[in-house]
């Protein structure tokens, strides 16, 4: 079964989904994007995909969700052997230096503040899109 | 030998009453006339002989059991050896009794006549007990024997009236406690031994000056009002005051009691007082009212304890909820906020062609009422932080502070072509990063709070004062009256409206908090529309070189 998904994003904020979402589809990549609300659920998504040339080639995860916050599925994810080399990007409303480096520690690649402007927004879509091209 | 009469031999009269008395117990023995008056011969010789030479002789007429054998015996002895002047009376008497016998003894001397008795087998111990009673009771033989006796029993009754005071001199000096004795006008004719060594002298009566001497100054007026009272209403009086014991001049509490003696028509003869030692007692009352106090006290700390825990528990609470705000601050006020300069920032750029200047303006109004909530929050958010926060201290050069300050100040000190001049400033142990909030805000607001007409200057300068080392930073800018010295640390304590000065109220609150984490204070002063001066004090300790007087 081929799989078109590249990207999982993981935010529990709808609003959130709608603005990536615009931009996604300004560059034309919104089939290859995934939207799922919370951990739990991201791990279920990964979980049922068989092949692994089908599994994303980046995950997006928002920090601060229910059930299984962002940190605590980004561990679960560094554990498991099929999706520990999946590239995580955090992106947070939070600025904190302390979030931050726990992130890093933890094993994602980046850590973004989430967008306040049109521009940001776009360089963090930007950056989105590298993992997939 | 069983003692039946003694006779002493002063004189005649008493020679004459020996005589008689030998006769008499001869005669109850059981002699024969001849016998009795032979006997009473020898003993009259030997007690002429003492009469006339001896001091105090004594005749003692007695029996003496031996086996079963009994013997009449006259002892005459005295002090004095007047046996060498009696040798002729002696070998005279011996030719009338059965032997004689003449005992030395130091100075002492006995001679003793001895007479074998003819029926002692009818002399039982009740009938020799009966001689004896006969004595005692027997009629005086003459005036002269009765005077004797009334004498003889006189001088007992004196020994035993002596013996019995001296055993109660003996035990009132040996009873712990003080006694006197005292006529009514107060004349001492008596105190024990006790009473005499505790207060170091023999009291010789009972005045102010005997009172004044032993008993303690604070307690003095109490006693003479108390005794006073007794005397003139005669009646028996106690209380407990102190008394100085000479030997250590230490004041001991003692408890006296002073009672009058009355005589049978209920006149007062004497008074006799007691002054009994109780400072063991109060002692132990002392003590005891010392455990009860620190038991007292223990339950307080125990309690203050418990109010410290509570307050503790409180403390950490209130703490837990400022975390719990501090979080709601960081991300969920955050949060909306974000959106709110997202679609501002979409609407400006997507949408512009569909907005008139009007719209425009408000996007614009929009925009800034988001920072300065943007601003409050993040102000907010790092006092919540301050207040639950322990600092690492490190050195840090303060001259390096405040120069980066400046740097970053940059900008608005050359639009208010502001001056600063920064003194010599020590290096301190402190945190790096809030020192620098500290006089960020402090520089900020002496650039903020300017006069409009005057370009800002700005002093930073340190001293040593006391113990502390003082820094200042000093404005030439509008400052404020007096009434709001302390006011302006409040938290959203603003003294101006927003339209003439921007900022949320937050500011020297963290300051204070800072200055508080580095274990130390700040004031503020000013007069309006000259100066303002923001002194932070902290302790020396904090201090790692030596401030440098310029």
């Amino acid at each position: 079964m081929s799989n078109d998904i590249r990207i999982l994003v993981v935010d529990d904020d709808k609003e959130d989904h709608l603005i990536l979402q615009e931009y996604f589809s300004e560059s034309r990549i919104e089939k290859n994007v995934k939207f799922v609300d919370n951990g739990v659920k991201a791990l279920e998504y990964l979980e049922n995909i068989t092949g692994d040339e089908d599994l994303p080639k980046l995950i997006v995860l928002d920090l601060n969700m229910p059930l299984l916050n962002g940190s605590q599925t980004l561990l679960q994810l560094k554990q498991n052997m099929r999706f520990k080399n999946i590239p995580v990007i955090i992106y947070s409303t939070s600025e904190s230096e302390n979030e931050k480096r726990k992130c890093l520690s933890f094993g994602a690649i980046d850590y973004m503040v989430k967008p306040v402007t049109m521009e940001e927004g776009q360089r963090m879509v930007d950056k989105f899109k590298t993992f997939i091209a | 030998m069983k003692e039946i009469v003694q006779v002493k031999l002063d004189n005649e009269m008493d020679l004459i009453l020996a005589h008689k008395r030998a006769m008499k117990l001869c005669e109850m023995t059981g002699f024969s006339l001849i016998v009795q008056t032979s006997i009473a011969t020898a003993i009259s010789e030997i007690a002429r002989c003492a009469i006339e030479y001896g001091k105090e002789a004594v005749l003692v007429l007695g029996i003496e059991s031996m086996g079963v054998k009994k013997f009449f015996k006259a002892m005459i002895r005295d002090k004095t050896d007047f046996s060498l002047r009696c040798t002729e009376a002696c070998s005279f008497a011996k030719r009338l009794v059965d032997d004689i016998e003449i005992i030395r003894n130091g100075k002492e001397i006995s001679i003793t006549l001895q007479q074998q008795l003819n029926f002692s087998g009818t002399l039982t111990e009740g009938k020799i007990e009966s001689f004896a009673n006969y004595f005692k009771t027997e009629p005086p033989v003459s005036a002269y024997d009765e005077i004797r006796r009334k004498n003889l029993q006189l001088q007992e009754l004196a020994e035993k009236l002596k013996e019995s005071e001296n055993d109660y001199r003996f035990l009132t000096d040996t009873l712990p406690l003080m006694m006197f004795s005292a006529n009514t006008r107060g004349i001492i004719s008596y105190s024990n031994k006790w009473l005499q060594d505790f207060f170091g002298f023999v009291p010789k009566e009972l005045s102010q000056a005997t009172w004044q001497a032993v008993i303690h100054p604070q307690d003095f007026s109490s006693f003479g009002k108390d005794i006073a009272y007794a005397v003139a209403k005669g009646t028996a009086f106690n209380g407990q005051y102190r008394f100085r014991q000479k030997s250590t001049g230490n004041y001991l509490w003692h408890i006296i009691t002073v009672i009058p003696l009355k005589n049978e028509k209920e006149i007062i003869t004497r008074w006799i007082g007691f002054i009994v030692d109780i400072s063991a007692q109060k002692q132990v009352d002392q003590t005891l009212k010392d455990n009860r106090e620190l038991k007292e006290i223990q339950q307080q700390l125990f309690q203050n304890q418990s109010e410290l825990q509570q307050k503790v528990i409180e403390l950490n609470r209130s703490n837990y909820e400022l975390e719990q705000f501090a979080h709601l601050a960081s991300h969920d006020l955050q949060e909306p906020l974000r959106k709110l300069f997202f679609y501002t920032d979409v609407l400006k750029k997507k949408y512009n062609a569909n907005l008139d200047t009007s719209g425009h303006n408000m996007l614009n109004n929009m925009t800034l009422a988001a920072g300065r909530m943007k601003e409050l929050i993040s102000d907010l958010l790092s006092y919540s932080q301050l207040q639950q926060q322990k600092l690492k201290f490190e050195p840090v050069d303060l001259n390096d502070i405040i120069n980066e300050i400046i740097k970053d100040l940059d900008i608005i000190i050359k639009e208010k072509k502001a001056t600063v001049n920064i003194g010599n400033l020590p290096v301190l142990n402190g945190h790096p990063l809030r020192l620098r909030q500290l006089f960020t805000n402090l520089i900020s607001n002496a650039l903020k709070y300017s006069k409009q007409d005057t370009p800002p200057v700005i002093e930073v300068t340190a001293s040593i004062e006391n113990e502390n080392i003082l820094i200042r930073v000093k404005d030439n800018g509008i400052g404020f009256e007096e009434q709001y010295r302390e006011k302006i640390f409040g938290l959203f304590e603003r003294l101006h409206t927003r339209d003439q000065f921007p900022g949320t109220g937050i500011g020297l609150s963290i300051c204070k908090r800072i200055v508080e984490l580095h274990n130390g204070s700040i004031e503020a002063d000013s007069v309006p529309n000259e100066y303002a001066i923001f002194s932070v004090t902290l302790p020396v300790t904090n201090a790692v070189d030596a401030l440098i007087e310029e």
